[in-house]
């Protein structure tokens, strides 16, 4: 009896996956299930069992009989909804979308590096475009007749003001109004007076940051440095430091990332050095600290310049920087 | 800069393991960056000497023949077009597979054995310019072949290593060194290569002359301030020819184009010490006076080049008793150069302040190798090094020469000796790795530094080479310490942090916010412009381009305003796109920058002067295919909702602006935010496309302070309410804001009045409109009655009837 239920359970399932449609199923349920049926049939001879079958057996049959009346009718629903393809409109359409907005692609990628640094603890601080000799020049180490100056090609305005031409314009300005200790960054465009093409454009945007605290070293900077840079490839990145100068940090390095693209076997675009130039920093100049009106004896920290319009070229594989002040749309709207 | 190996030879022996390469990536990590390894024996490959042994007549061209050559291992026929070969002349062979260039021009190509009119040829023999090497061995005619005979070489020797062109250039970026005055030398870049891999360096030697008293030579220096050091020495006898080939090889390698044995003599002294020199023709420079001084106002001058040049207010100087003979520092003058019936000379060499010949430069429009040395500050020591070394090649070069007159030293030296004391512990805080003292003590007095070390504190003696600028406070010695020491060898460690009030900045988050709602939820586009103003909009929308701050050094006249206001710049974008999108909103969120008004920013730490007003604006400008009305209660839409966003109460006020049809102001309160409308549609081109314009304008900073964060919920109602329509007959003219006014006011229980229907024309007399609109009625402490709300219809009727002469519909 319990193999004869089991035998029919199994017969039911495979010619219930055969079914395609109504009438196979209607077919399908007058065997099996109607009153006529054979499950009817064997359900009801339960009761000619010997006593000590019958609890056994007739709990058996009762769970066949709900098993296959479920996938039934689970069936029957799955064909009857899904019946003929007599639609009155065709899902092959596209479909109807809400017309939303874009964010410019460098509001996007500040965005998520502000994101990464906040998490670090940096706050994200704003200031002037129009800026004068002071906060942009002379309180960065950098007086009057510095060759440093020529390297920065500056827009100038009536009575010695300025176009920014960096964003350390901020790091002087900060440590006068919040003092030590400080983490912050400092997102913002800044201005060149140079000839434009698809590499070079005169406004672009840099994200400076500024540490100061005791006891701040290199090794600290390396390891912010690496872990934003992981953080915002995602992926682990190397990162190596070599001298370079520049007047308002005491070293000066410019930090280089082994090269993403060919991890450091040299391809095109590091020009096969297997590293890639991506931004100066340095720990902050004593005479900078003293500028901020903190004491350098007590106080040090460190300072980058990082030029993130590279970053969005590099992150869009965009071929002409002049596309991203353009304010062309058919540009815009894919980001 | 080009660092010569075959030169830094001369005072240090490098490992001779060390690849080119490597010695790049050491200098690239310790240094500065090189940009480029140059091997010069590159392009030479496959070019061999050979002697030719036989000339034939070509059967078939009157101007080829066909010549064997000897070229080592075989002789080959070569045929050849040159105009100046004979029998056993050596010669340069370009053999099959080399690469150079067709007559001296164009790419590189690769040769192949071929026929040439039908006669078999393999190689080629080649004319200077062909090989690459027309700088050393000048061509008198494109068809005059490179001569060898004059060169002790073997045939069949590689032609680089017969010549001794086998040199590897190390090319570095001169702004990489603008803080290293001591680098712009091959000696002090084998100095610094002998440090990094602790090599003996050869001193440079101090070369002694002996004065002659028959050229009584005198040096007055007028301007001490600018003029730090003068040395000239007269010497006579010379001839002026060509320099030897050592020399002229030396100069080649770093970029120099050789011109006679005495300039050669005063480029290759600035090339090995990085110290400018010039050499005058004595018999130009009257009672042999030099007097250092600075040009009268307005004068000009005749440079060596040829040009007339305007001298900048503060130029120095060099004059003779009665005229300029030279720019100082930057350029000779052609009156006194050296010309080949010089016999006497007058030896140059100097230390002039940078910041003049940097002024004097720009102002002058000529920067030079020598000005740009001067203009990194250079060591008064050099000058006297310089001269001697110089002097010592005049006379090797030209053996009848000799000194005529005493070494003159006008010496005022500001720089005084720089000793600074440097704790021990400020290097390994600083690097944040303990170095050993021994290693620091070594790295040290490999830079040549002059050292004493006592109670952990390194007292240390700054050579004069490194003390005109570059090191000044013990920072500088950190680093010198640690670039030398290896930035490899770092400890990567997060910093230990104090954790301090957060000082966030609310006006960021409050951009990034509303960017992100704008953007997210509004269909509008953000766009980035440039901060210069496109002029032709800005007078379109009348603002004055005299209200404009201006830009001194613009890059065109185009760019010559910056903004004053965000509009002009989205509008000629929006004129832009209309090209490709018949609709679109676009927005800015930007500075503006006012010519007037002052800002919180303080120009300098004596806060009494403030930075011209910057305020953050945002702006939008939407191009649309609506009708007026439609886009105008759009842009108002969009506006209320932004205000609601932020949760600040703002009214609208309508104002008249020449470039608008209806325009309203955006008020908190009695402040002006901003302003919307419509534009002047006559303005805008939008080529066959039929649009209307809507533009909007917020002053960003100001809005700020008003956004309030504090929102309160409203209970949910607790009783139902209930709705109700009314259509009213009203004048035309009558404003649903007035309507909408008297209604709410008689009776707290109405709690929302809205618009649905608003029509005039068919059934409703000229001058009138019909308004229909949904009524909410609501109490708080009841279910209303249908008589409540009966009642208050009524009411309302009358109040409609009374204030507008209401009609029900």
């Amino acid at each position: 009896m319990e193999k004869k239920l089991q035998e029919l359970k199994k017969r039911f399932l495979q010619e219930l996956d055969g079914v395609k449609d109504s009438r196979l199923l209607f077919d399908l349920k007058n065997r099996y299930l109607g009153r006529q049926g054979e499950l009817t049939k064997v359900l009801k001879e339960v009761k000619n069992l010997a006593a000590e079958e019958k609890p056994k057996i007739g709990k058996l049959a009762n769970e066949v009989k709900n098993e296959l009346t479920d996938v039934f009718l689970k069936t029957e629903r799955i064909i009857n909804n899904n019946q003929g393809t007599t639609l009155d409109f065709d899902p092959s359409l596209p479909g109807i979308k809400e017309t939303i907005g874009h964010l410019h692609p460098s509001s996007i990628v500040q965005y998520e590096m502000e994101d990464i640094f906040a998490q670090m603890g940096f706050g994200v601080y704003d200031g002037p475009q129009v800026e004068s000799e002071y906060y942009n020049f002379t309180a960065l180490n950098t007086p009057n007749d510095h060759p440093a100056r020529d390297s920065q090609d500056t827009f100038w305005l009536e009575q010695g003001l300025l176009l920014r031409s960096q964003t350390s314009n901020l790091q002087v300005r900060m440590l006068e109004k919040y003092g030590a200790p400080f983490r912050g960054v400092f997102p913002g465009r800044v201005f060149r007076n140079e000839a434009t093409d698809a590499s070079h454009d005169h406004t672009f945007y840099q994200l400076e940051g500024l540490m100061v605290d005791k006891n701040i070293n290199i090794g600290n900077l390396i390891a912010v440095m690496k872990s934003f840079l992981s953080e915002f490839f995602n992926t682990e990145v190397d990162v190596r430091l070599r001298p370079g100068f520049f007047p308002f940090v005491e070293p000066g390095f410019e930090l280089d990332i082994k090269c993403l693209i060919c991890d450091g076997q040299g391809c095109s675009v590091c020009k096969q050095s297997g590293w890639v130039e991506l931004m100066p920093c340095g720990l902050v100049h004593p005479e900078v600290i003293k500028a901020g009106g903190l004491d350098p004896q007590e106080y040090s920290g460190f300072a980058f310049g990082l030029g993130f319009t590279r970053l969005v070229m590099m992150r869009y594989k965009i071929d002409d920087i002049r596309l991203l002040q353009s304010g062309d749309l058919r540009f815009l709207k894919q980001f | 800069m080009y660092l010569s190996l075959d030169w830094v030879k001369d005072w240090i022996k490098l490992p001779k393991d060390l690849s080119a390469k490597q010695l790049a990536l050491d200098f690239t990590m310790a240094i500065v960056e090189v940009e480029e390894v140059v091997d010069r024996a590159a392009n030479l490959q496959d070019i061999v000497v050979g002697r030719i042994n036989e000339i034939a007549k070509h059967p078939d061209a009157d101007r080829l023949q066909v010549c064997q050559v000897d070229i080592g291992e075989k002789i080959e026929q070569i045929v050849c077009g040159g105009i100046n070969l004979s029998k056993g002349m050596l010669v340069a062979v370009a053999k099959p597979g080399s690469r150079v260039k067709w007559h001296g021009e164009g790419e590189l190509i690769t040769l192949a054995k071929t026929k040439i009119r039908g006669v078999e040829s393999s190689g080629m023999i080649s004319a200077s310019e062909e090989i690459g090497l027309g700088s050393l061995f000048p061509q008198k005619s494109d068809k005059e072949i490179l001569d060898l005979s004059g060169f002790k070489v073997k045939v069949g020797q590689n032609l680089a290593e017969a010549l001794g062109l086998n040199d590897i250039i190390i090319d570095i970026d001169n702004k990489s060194i603008n803080h290293r005055p001591d680098l712009w030398g091959q000696y002090g870049l084998a100095r610094e290569l002998a440090a990094i891999y602790k090599l003996k360096l050869k001193e440079y030697g101090t070369f002694d002359l002996k004065g002659q008293s028959e050229v009584k030579l005198k040096v007055t220096v007028e301007d001490k301030d600018n003029c730090f050091r003068y040395l000239g020495l007269a010497i006579k006898n010379v001839k002026v020819e060509d320099s030897p080939w050592w020399l002229k090889k030396r100069l080649e390698a770093v970029g120099i184009r050789p011109i006679n044995n005495l300039v050669d003599v005063t480029n290759y002294v600035m090339y090995e010490l990085g110290q400018p020199m010039h050499v005058f023709d004595a018999k130009q420079i009257e009672d042999s006076h030099i007097i250092v001084k600075q040009a009268n106002k307005g004068d000009k001058f005749v440079t060596l080049d040829g040009e007339n040049r305007k001298l900048p207010d503060g130029s120095l100087m060099i004059c003779d008793s009665k005229k300029y003979v030279a720019l100082a520092g930057i350029m000779g003058g052609q009156n006194s150069e050296i010309g080949t019936d010089t016999t006497e000379i007058i030896l140059e060499s100097a230390n002039f302040k940078a910041t003049n010949i940097r002024r004097t430069a720009i102002g002058v429009g000529l920067r030079s190798e020598s000005s740009a040395r001067f203009e990194k500050s250079l060591d008064p020591v050099l000058a006297e090094t310089a001269i001697r070394r110089a002097t010592q090649l005049v006379l090797e070069l030209c053996p009848e020469a000799y000194v005529a007159s005493n070494l003159v030293d006008v010496d005022n030296n500001p720089f005084k000796p720089i000793t600074l004391e440097v704790p021990e512990q400020l290097i390994n805080n600083r690097f944040g790795v303990t170095i050993p003292t021994a290693e620091i003590k070594d790295i040290l007095q490999r830079l040549k530094f002059d050292l004493k070390y006592k109670a952990k504190i390194f007292t240390i003696g700054v050579p004069s080479f490194r003390a005109t600028k570059d090191i000044s406070i013990p920072e500088d010695i950190v680093e010198e310490v640690a670039r030398i020491y290896g930035y490899d060898n770092i400890n990567f460690q997060l910093p230990k942090v104090t954790i301090s009030s957060l000082q966030a900045s609310e006006e960021h988050a409050a951009a990034r916010d509303i960017k992100t709602w704008l953007s997210l939820s509004q269909e509008y586009c953000e766009v980035y412009n440039y901060p210069f103003t496109n002029q032709s909009w800005a007078k379109k929308i009348g603002l004055d381009l005299n209200n404009h701050l201006k830009v001194k050094n613009a890059l065109s006249p185009e760019q010559a305003y910056l903004n004053i206001s965000l509009l002009p710049n989205l509008l000629a974008r929006a004129e832009e796109n209309i090209r490709w999108f018949g609709e679109f909103r676009i927005y800015e969120l930007e500075r503006v920058f006012e010519k007037t008004n002052k800002s919180i920013y303080h120009t300098d730490n004596t806060r009494k002067k403030f930075l011209p007003k910057q305020d953050k604006y945002l702006a939008g400008v939407e191009v649309s295919k609506k009708n007026p009305p439609e886009l105008f209660l759009a842009t108002k839409g969009l506006l209320e909702a932004l205000m609601e966003h932020l949760n600040i109460e703002v009214s609208f006020e309508p104002i008249r602006l020449e470039y608008g049809t209806v325009v309203y102001n955006i008020r908190y309160h009695d402040t002006d935010l901003g302003y919307f409308g419509l534009l002047d549609k006559s303005l805008f081109d939008s080529g066959d496309v039929k649009v209307n314009v809507a533009f909007w304008q917020i002053n960003f900073t100001l809005l700020l302070k008003y956004i309030n964060k504090a929102k309160r919920y409203i209970p949910l109602a607790k009783f139902p309410a209930v709705y109700r329509d009314m259509a009213v007959v009203v004048d035309a003219n009558l404003l649903w804001a007035d309507l909408q006014a008297e209604v709410t006011k008689v009776s707290t229980l109405i709690r929302h009045l809205e618009p649905f229907d608003i029509f005039s024309g068919t059934g409703i007399k000229d001058g009138k409109k019909s308004v229909a609109f949904h009524l909410e009625f609501r109490s708080h402490d009841r279910t209303l009655l249908t008589e409540d709300v009966d009642k208050l219809m009524e009411q309302i009727l009358e109040v409609l009837k009374k204030k507008f002469k209401a009609i029900l519909r």
